[in-house]
């Protein structure tokens, strides 16, 4: 008997793990870059563009007015940048180097945010978000 | 190629289901995963990458490794354990690694026996035990596959709920990398033990994994 079964799992399980990522996790950090970098100048229009649209439709919905206007009201890092990102499947985890951490999904155009803004309130419970979806 | 055909039936008949289910369950996943995808109004995924994602891997790995733990725990510990009147037995006297002269090695080996088996020293330790290797590194390589795929598609659902990641460390000690695992495992030994126990007064004529049909229920390691 020949090990082939051994090796399409292990095949399979380093091409899971490995394939691509290191791409993946440089766009998903440039989109939440270019989102804070957009708060930094105050160009509410750019950092909706990077918004997951749900997420901005949602914020409209609570302020009451429109994206480009809402998301300068809220309290979101501004000119933060990513100290390190994760990627697992359509789903992305960016970790801001001045704290806190923005979370980020696929689109069939890239990556968007979903949510920003974010900070662990205790060990083992999910992030206090000041934007979500 | 009639004559192999017939002679290698029951590997081919088996790699044709495995290879039909394999398929079957990637196309049903597939329609399942983007099913999913537009309750979240996440984009599609494609088939192709479908079979290489962690949602595909892991469901594969986890049955996978569950299969080859198994056989590894079958071949070896019907080495020593017996079950009165089961044709996965051995007969009750004959628990063990038994002799040279049994198993048909070094002096005893015969002239068609396997090169390996004629020889002394590691060759032949290894030789003797081939299957047990080869069987339990299946089983290792396909659970740590399970775990590199089960820490990708457990970490994306994390994320989804706004939760950080784990590392594979912390996952393989998580309760949801056990859950996957035992639930596998338990109807593994379920099987096997249900086997041995039905096999002593049940029969399948024909069948080497039954006894022959008159065969009494206390006859031990007798297969027809």
């Amino acid at each position: 008997m020949r090990p082939k079964p051994l090796l399409c799992a292990c095949l399979l399980a380093l091409g899971v793990a490995g394939c691509g990522t290191a791409g993946r996790e440089r766009d998903a950090a440039a989109v939440a870059e270019r989102f804070h970098a957009a708060l930094e100048t105050r160009d509410g229009q750019a950092a909706c563009t990077e918004l997951n649209p749900e997420t901005a439709s949602k914020l409209e919905q609570q302020e009451k007015k429109p994206c480009e206007e809402a998301i300068l009201t809220l309290e979101l890092p501004k000119g933060a940048s990513v100290a390190d990102t994760r990627v697992y499947e359509t789903s992305a985890f960016a970790q801001l180097a001045e704290g806190g951490a923005d979370f980020l999904d696929l689109s069939s155009s890239g990556w968007w945010v979903s949510a920003a803004g974010c900070q662990l309130s205790a060990p083992g419970q999910p992030y206090d978000c000041e934007l979500e979806d | 190629m009639r004559r192999f055909l017939r002679e290698n039936s029951l590997w081919i008949v088996f790699l044709v289901l495995f290879l039909a289910a394999l398929s079957g369950q990637a196309i049903a996943g597939h329609a399942e995963f983007n099913a999913l995808a537009d309750q979240h109004g996440s984009p599609h995924m494609s088939l192709a990458r479908y079979v290489v994602s962690s949602d595909y891997g892991s469901a594969v790995m986890e049955n996978w490794q569950s299969e080859y733990l198994q056989f590894t725990l079958m071949i070896l510990l019907t080495v020593w354990l017996l079950q009165k009147g089961s044709p996965e037995s051995k007969p009750l006297d004959q628990a063990g690694g038994e002799s040279d002269q049994k198993q048909k090695v070094g002096a005893y080996a015969q002239q068609n026996s396997p090169r390996w088996a004629k020889v002394s020293g590691i060759r032949r330790t290894l030789y003797e035990n081939s299957l047990v290797i080869v069987m339990g590194t299946f089983w290792l390589g396909t659970w740590l596959a399970q775990s590199v795929t089960g820490v990708v598609q457990y970490n994306s659902e994390r994320l989804d709920h706004h939760q950080d990641p784990l590392a594979w460390s912390s996952y393989i000690t998580s309760a949801n990398f056990w859950q996957n695992t035992l639930q596998n495992w338990q109807s593994e030994f379920l099987a096997v033990g249900s086997m041995a126990i039905l096999s002593v007064y049940l029969r399948q004529r024909g069948s080497p994994e039954s006894k022959p049909v008159g065969a009494p229920h206390e006859s031990t390691g007798v297969t027809g």
